[in-house]
Order: structure tokens, then C-alpha cells, then sequence
């Protein structure tokens, strides 16, 4: 009797990654397909219409890169402290403490020229998505505090404020007593790129390169690679583990902070309980497919927006939203069960289970 | 795959019964390793029988072959009189033999009686009554236990009680435990003796891996000594043999041939420690006021049972511990609060017991390993000069003789003897002044530890002060100029390796101070 086992490959794949989305994608579809066809829709209608609206003309192109803008940044925050072997959960409250922080300069601001203005809503919002990850850093770092659980807890505390600004202190007298904060002023508003994209795709792009430039070529990059293989081998290289830990969370935070900003300025009229919309649990997603490294994260971004717009696109045609929800759920799961192909190769062995041993 | 004229399982005179544990030629290699060359053990029913000899004797890989967590390459395990070919650790379960594991594994969050059963229960059942039985169980041997306790509020020596339970819950006739002293306090040590006697009394097979003689000289029946994956006394039985003997047999007694050159001319003092004393990862005392120096040009050897301060000696030198009290002098200089980085720059090479996970990083590359001590000096600005690095890693691989494949690949693929090369290089290659090497040459083929040697032996040469903490008794007295014995954390003799005979020392490292030459020259014992 033969079974198949998964065996470590010796190296990873080389260009691994993309043939596994490819994989994941088509598995996916067909998988998809059954889904359609039992539920009484045509699947290549369907699929048609999904390809059209999200990466079928400049349009969708840019309504695409609108939605990939907070996944990627939203990864990057991810995957800047997953690089270091720490998990930030709380990219969502981060989001929402950017936003914070953008939407109250807005408030105080709306008279500076937009330029001003606008540097100084996503510098806020750096500053607040750090401050929402300087509690875990420092407990992590000084006392050894599971960042996990922490980050994951002040997304709730985020969330929370956000609701009691915008149905209280920041509530639009103009808003008929509706929990509305007030629209965002003009000159605080990203400016446009083409179609419906805005400059944060342009700031996005900058910003990921900037970190993957940062983590390949400089000596801060190598002593994170260090410290994320091994802590015991970075304090033996005299690397403070201590202070690595700190910036390293505090700069997630940021970073997850500036998707808020952006979003904020960029793709949302005024700041609302439902401004982080799930991004920032996406990016763990993507920081995961794209193996933490920043170079990857664009990618994988991208690809997930425009599933994710794909998906709502064929909810217009008659699709239910679970059907498309579950279809989104695929493609991801294919490219996810793919990705585990590049570092593992399928054998067949004879006879019973043995034991891996080291 | 067995010799045809291995004979078949005596019978024991008394009882009539074949052997409970034979295990025949055994075999096992690694690559780079041969962890057990033609090993031999038998062990009787109903007996606790010590395997005995240093780390790397291969005492592990024996009792991980006759648990069937590894497969032996050559050679029989018989249980009973009966041949197995274990696959899996469950297949030696079934035929009753049973391990409790050095590093224990259980689920911290679950109680005593849910880790004993877990896997071991084929349905759903009462806590209460699974209670009640565990609680049976332990109280018919003896091991004290709170059955509805969850394990993380558990004492080492509690931990190691719920591993025996596992084991005779799944109805082990023969249990192996693996070093299981080495995480016990002494009196948890006695209590487990008297334990496993009450085992062996109850018709059990104990079979108990230690290298601390007392223990072995205590509570157990019969021993095997193993030394270089061999079986070098067979079965002996402990009434008729003191720990002298058991000593001079673990660390054996093959003619050493020593490369020194005569009347050696040594230099400054390079390397000072006074009255150091720290406290280990449980909170107790692993060094106790020790002194030490190193002179320019000496290599001075450590010789003592594992676990008495040697890993922390070594990592309080390197700045990798912190100390309690005392100082260390590197280079006349009292560097006793430097950082790691700052005592690398005073030239100070340290080769961790730890290759892996200490002195490199396990996935990155190798030229990034070959870069961890000095990168800093590829900076250019905030960037790193790859293509400087790559060249440095480059020389340090020729001139060091590292068998890889490509740099940028990780280190992985690397077997441990260039693993090691690389290590030793890095360290090596700025010609630092004093060289703190543990354990540089263990698991090693012996190609890979003759390169290490000669590494050792031309820094010392080129001036350098050599401190060497081995286990490997014949290394210590082929390299050192001075031999120094560790017994509890402080230095107990000191010995001319020229002239030292073996069983003199392997009195002294079980703490026979008495027996032991008395300390030459300007140290030695700190009392």
C-alpha cells in the first residue's frame, strides 16, 4: 500500500510563488465552477464579468489599485514585524488610530493649503498607528508580553473610539442627528492619478519599495534578518533584541496607521466605524502569502483587490454574496495550498506512517 | 543484516527468562556522525540497568533506536527474546517499551491526568473516573501526584513523574528514561531512584541513562558502559564495581599522543577571571567562585561532567550571561561589563557549544553568517556593501577550507563539519587574542575534527590564549598546555596533561577532590 506524503523540498522553488497563485487560481476556478453551475448561473459569464471589473480596462484598473492600496500597506505592517518573528494582529485598530489622527488634523485644519494639510493628516496617522503599537512594544520587549494578544485586543479599543467620536465629539450638527462625523474639507483630500485612482496608490508603492529596499540592502534590514532567525544569535552578533522588538512593532503600527491616513484622505469622505473594513485582518493574509517580505506584498495585494472586487462586481449579475464571498475564500485557499507546494514536494511512499525524525 | 554467528538470547539462570532488552551491533549514522558504531546492551527483567558514558558516547541515539524513534542502520533490538523492527515510537510501545524523553512533552494547559491519557483513550470518558485512575496508577508506584492539576503549575521533577505515568499508562514493561537526573533537584533524584526500584521490584524493565555515577552506583543493578558509539563493559554488575572504575572506563584509557613541542615558552596573561559567580536558567548557583587565567601562547583545557558551569563559564566570558560577582580580564583590561560586540573588538573569538541558533543564524545565508561578527564594517552609510560582504565570505571560505554550495544560499544544506568551519573562521579569521572554544569539535567526523584541532593548535602558536571546555577527555590532553577540572562551578584541580594519569582525573571531575593532584602554579581551587 503507497500514500502520498509531503517532503521538504531542499530549497524553496525558484519563482515558486507566482506559479503557485497561478495554480492556486485555476484549481480555484474549477472548483468555482461546480459552485456556479449548482447554484444556476453561467460560470463563464461570471468569470468574464469578475475580470472585467476589476482588471479589464483603466477603470477597473483603478479601482482595483484603490482597494489594494490599504491591503498592501496593511500587509507591509504585517509583514515588516512578521519579518522579525512577531505577530501584529492589531493592524485593524492601527488603521482606525491613523484615521484618527488624520481626521482630527483635518478638523484643525482646514484652512492650510492642501500640500500642508495633507503631509501633516498622514503624518498623524503614522504617529497614531505607533502610538496604538507603542503599549505592546514596549510589553513585549521589556516583560516578554505576547504581542498577539495585545495588538489583537486594541483593535477593540480602536474601533471603540472611533464610534464614541463619531457619536459624540465629532458628530456633524449638520447631520440631522445621525452618528456622522463631518465630511472631510477639500484641501485634505488625496489628489487624483487617473479614473478613479488617487495619489495613495503612487505614496502606497513608494512606501513598500522604501521597506523593501530598507530590509534587503541595509545594515537595520540584516540585523532584523538576524534577529528573526535567531534572538539568542542576534544578542551573540551584539544586536539588542530589546530595542529591535520596539521599533520593529512600533513601526508596524505606523505603517498600518499611514494605510488609515491614505484611506481616510484618499478613498473615504469622512471617517466611519466601518473605515478599516476588515483591511487590516486581510494583511495578515497577505504578509503570509507573500512570505513577509515586502518585496512580495505588493503582488499578493493587488491580486487580492481585485478578487475582492471581482467578487462584489458579479453581486450586480444576481450572485448572491455568500456565493461570491465563497468564491473570494477560493481563490485565496488555492493560492494559500499552492504556496505549500513550493517548499514541499508530493511522494509516494510504501507502508505505514513513520515518524519525522531530526 | 545480522551476523550469522551472533548467538541466540541466553536465558537467564535464575529465571528461566530470555533477556528483557537485547539490542545486538547496533549501528546508526548521521551524516558527518556515526553516533552508534556496533553498540551492545542487555538488559534483565526486572532489573535497573544504567547505560553510562560522556555526551557524545551515543547513549541517546541507543535508547532512541530501541524506542523507535530512529531506525539503527545495522544490528537487532530484541524485547523478550523476540526481533523487532520498530518504525514508529508507537510500534515499541505496543511491544512495552516505553520513553520518558529529556525535553518533556506535554501540554502545559492540561492537567496531570489529561496529558497521561492523551492518545490513550479511544473514547470519550468522565474526567472524574480518568482522574481517579491515573491517581490509581501513581499511587501503586508511588510517584505522588495531583491528578486534577494542570501541568504548567507542575515542578520539574512533577513533570517528569506525569512522563513515567504516561508510559505505564500506555502498559510499558520497559521504561527508558533519558538523562532523567539532569532537570532534578538531588532530592528529586533520590525520591526517583527509589521509584524506579519499586518498578524493577514490581517485575519492570528500567533502563536509565546518567553520566553521574553516584546515581548509577546508587539505585541501579547492572550498567553499560558506552564510549565512541561502543560498548566498551558490557552489563556489569554494580556490586561488583566502584565509581573509580566506571569513571576510568567512561573516559577511557587509549595512549594519548601529545603534539606539544617542549619546554614552550607562554606569555602575558590575557585572560583573567576572579571569583566569578552566576546564577544558571534556574535560578541556582552554576558558578561558585571561579578563577582561571590564560596566558599568550597556552591552551588551557577544561575537563568535567557536563552540566557543572562550563556553558555558563564560557557565556559570562563572552558577555553573553550576566555575573553576580567577580570580573573578567581581557587583555589586562577588566571587561566584565562589555557588551558581546565590544569584547569581539578587544579580540576576544568565541566558539558557542551551540552552533546553530547561537553562533549562526539557522536560515540565513552563508555570507550573512559570515558577516555577523563584523558587519559593520561593510557599512556604507545605512547600507550594507553586499558585494564586500560576499567577498569576505569568500576568502573566509577559501582560506578555511568551508565545502558549500552557493553563498547566498541558507546555510542549511552546510553538514556540521563545514558548518562548524565557517563558525570556527569567522571567528578566527581577524586573529583574535583570546579564543574561548566549547565544545568545538563534538559531533564531528574525524576529519572535521582534526581540522578544528589544527585551528585551535595555530592560534595558539600565533600567540593567542586558548581556553578549550571539552568532554572528550583524549582531545583535552592531546591540545592543552594546563588541564583544569570543573566540579560545581568552580575549578577543583589542576593537572599537567603530560604526566596526568586518567583515573586521577576522572576522580577529581566527580568531586573526589581529595584524590585529585593538588593545583600548581598561580591557581587552581578557589578554597
Amino acid at each position: 500500500m503507497s500514500r502520498p506524503v509531503l517532503v521538504r523540498r531542499e530549497q524553496v522553488l525558484r519563482g515558486g510563488q507566482p506559479l503557485a497563485f497561478g495554480i492556486g487560481l485555476c484549481v480555484a476556478l474549477l472548483v468555482g465552477l461546480v459552485l456556479l453551475v449548482g447554484s444556476g448561473h453561467d460560470p463563464l459569464r461570471v468569470y468574464g464579468r469578475m475580470f472585467e471589473a476589476s482588471l479589464g480596462d483603466p477603470r477597473a484598473w483603478s479601482v482595483t489599485l484603490n482597494r489594494a492600496v490599504p491591503l498592501g500597506l496593511a500587509g507591509l505592517a504585517v509583514a515588516v514585524a512578521g519579518s522579525m518573528g512577531l505577530w501584529n494582529i492589531g493592524a485593524e485598530g492601527q488603521i482606525m488610530a491613523g484615521a484618527i489622527g488624520a481626521a482630527w488634523i483635518a478638523r484643525i485644519g482646514g484652512e492650510w493649503p492642501s500640500p500642508v494639510l495633507i503631509t501633516a493628516m498622514l503624518a498623524a496617522a503614522i504617529l497614531g498607528g505607533g502610538l496604538l503599537a507603542l503599549g505592546p512594544a514596549v510589553a513585549r520587549a521589556r516583560i516578554g508580553v505576547n504581542e498577539i494578544i495585545t495588538t489583537l485586543m486594541l483593535n477593540e479599543v480602536a474601533i471603540r473610539l472611533v464610534q464614541w467620536l463619531v457619536h459624540g465629539r465629532w458628530k456633524d450638527p449638520g447631520s440631522h442627528n445621525f452618528p456622522l462625523a463631518p465630511m472631510l474639507p477639500d484641501n485634505a483630500r488625496l489628489p487624483g492619478l487617473f479614473e478613479r485612482a488617487h495619489f495613495g496608490v503612487v505614496l502606497a508603492g513608494v512606501v513598500i519599495a522604501l521597506f523593501g529596499v530598507a530590509a534587503s540592502r541595509t545594515a537595520w534590514g540584516y540585523e532584523l534578518r538576524v534577529a528573526g532567525s535567531s534572538g539568542a544569535t542576534a544578542r551573540y552578533a551584539g544586536i539588542s533584541l530589546e530595542r529591535k522588538v520596539m521599533t520593529v512593532l512600533i513601526l508596524s503600527g505606523g505603517v498600518a496607521g499611514f494605510a488609515g491616513g491614505i484611506e481616510l484622505s484618499g478613498a473615504a469622505d469622512r471617517i466611519t466605524e466601518g473605515l478599516s473594513n476588515g483591511f487590516g485582518f486581510a494583511g495578515i493574509i497577505v504578509a503570509a502569502l507573500a512570505l513577509m517580505r515586502p518585496s512580495g506584498v505588493a503582488a499578493v495585494a493587488l491580486l487580492f483587490g481585485a478578487v475582492q472586487i471581482g467578487g462584489q462586481s458579479i453581486q450586480t449579475m444576481g450572485v448572491s454574496s455568500s456565493v461570491s464571498t465563497i468564491l473570494q475564500a477560493l481563490i485565496l485557499f488555492g493560492a494559500i495550498a499552492a504556496g505549500v507546494l513550493s517548499r514541499y514536494r508530493v511522494e509516494m511512499v510504501a507502508g505505514e506512517a513513520t515518524e519525522a525524525t531530526g | 543484516m545480522t551476523d550469522p554467528h551472533i548467538p541466540t538470547s541466553p536465558v537467564d539462570a535464575t529465571t528461566g527468562n530470555p533477556p528483557a532488552v537485547e539490542m545486538l551491533d547496533v549501528w546508526k549514522r548521521f551524516p558527518g556522525v556515526v553516533a552508534n558504531a556496533g553498540a551492545n546492551l542487555r538488559v534483565r527483567r526486572g532489573s535497573v540497568h544504567a547505560v553510562l558514558g560522556e555526551n557524545g558516547a551515543g547513549k541517546s541515539t541507543l535508547m532512541n533506536v530501541l524506542s523507535g524513534v530512529y531506525r539503527p542502520d545495522e544490528g537487532e533490538v530484541r524485547i523478550d527474546g523476540t526481533p523487532h523492527h520498530f518504525r514508529t515510537p508507537a510500534a515499541a510501545l505496543d511491544a512495552g517499551v516505553g520513553m520518558v524523553h529529556q525535553e518533556f512533552r506535554l501540554v502545559p494547559s492540561f492537567t496531570v491526568a489529561e496529558n497521561v491519557v492523551l492518545g490513550a483513550c479511544d473514547r470519550i470518558v468522565r474526567r472524574s473516573a480518568v482522574e481517579s485512575a491515573v491517581g490509581a496508577l501513581a499511587d501503586r508506584f508511588g510517584l505522588a501526584t495531583e491528578p486534577d492539576r494542570p501541568v504548567w503549575q507542575l515542578s520539574m521533577g512533577e513533570r517528569q513523574r506525569v512522563e513515567i505515568l504516561k508510559a505505564l499508562w500506555r502498559d510499558a514493561r520497559i521504561l527508558v528514561l533519558d538523562e532523567p537526573t539532569a532537570v532534578l533537584t538531588p532530592g528529586e533524584a533520590d525520591e526517583l531512584g527509589a521509584v524506579l526500584r519499586h518498578m524493577a521490584d514490581d517485575g519492570r524493565t528500567v533502563v536509565f541513562i546518567s553520566h553521574k555515577l553516584h546515581e548509577v552506583t546508587g539505585f541501579c543493578d547492572e550498567a553499560t558502559v558506552l564510549r565512541g558509539g561502543r560498548t566498551v563493559a558490557a552489563s556489569l554488575s554494580v556490586a561488583d564495581t566502584d565509581a573509580t572504575e566506571l569513571a576510568s572506563l567512561m573516559v577511557g584509557a587509549s595512549p594519548v599522543v601529545t603534539e606539544r613541542p617542549p619546554d614552550r615558552e607562554v606569555g602575558e596573561v590575557l585572560l583573567e577571571v576572579q571569583d566569578l559567580r552566576c546564577p544558571d536558567d534556574r535560578g541556582l548557583a552554576a558558578l561558585d567562585g571561579l578563577n582561571l587565567t590564560v596566558r599568550s601562547g597556552e591552551i588551557v583545557g577544561i575537563a568535567g561532567v557536563a552540566g557543572n558551569g562550563q556553558r555558563e563559564m564560557a557565556q559570562t566570558i563572552a558577555g553573553l550571561r550576566p555575573v553576580e560577582s567577580g570580573s573578567v580580564h581581557l587583555c589586562g583590561e577588566d571587561r566584565t561589563d562589555a557588551t558581546p560586540r565590544q569584547r569581539f573588538a578587544d579580540g576576544l573569538g568565541y566558539i558557542p557549544e551551540d552552533r546553530i541558533g547561537v553562533g549562526l543564524a539557522p536560515r540565513l545565508s552563508v555570507t550573512d553568517n559570515a558577516v555577523l561578527r563584523t558587519y559593520g564594517r561593510h557599512r556604507r552609510g545605512p547600507f550594507l556593501d553586499a558585494a564586500g560582504a560576499i567577498d569576505h565570505c569568500r576568502d573566509l571560505v577559501d582560506r578555511f577550507g568551508v565545502r558549500t554550495g552557493p553563498l547566498d544560499e541558507p546555510i542549511a544544506g552546510l553538514s556540521g563539519g563545514n558548518l562548524q568551519r565557517l563558525l570556527v573562521g569567522r571567528e578566527l579569521v581577524d586573529g583574535p587574542r583570546v579564543v574561548v572554544a566549547a565544545q568545538p569539535t563534538r559531533g564531528l567526523d574525524v576529519q572535521g575534527v582534526k581540522a578544528i584541532q589544527d585551528l585551535l593548535v595555530s592560534e595558539r602558536e600565533a600567540g593567542a590564549a586558548v581556553l578549550l571546555v571539552s568532554e572528550d577527555l583524549d582531545e583535552l590532553l592531546t591540545l592543552a598546555d594546563r588541564l583544569l577540572v570543573m566540579h560545581a562551578g568552580r575549578i577543583v584541580a589542576e593537572f599537567d596533561p603530560t604526566t596526568a594519569e586518567r583515573h586521577v582525573i576522572g576522580e577529581a571531575m566527580i568531586g573526589h577532590s581529595s584524590s585529585a593532584s593538588p593545583a600548581s602554579g598561580d591557581q587552581g581551587s578557589s578554597r
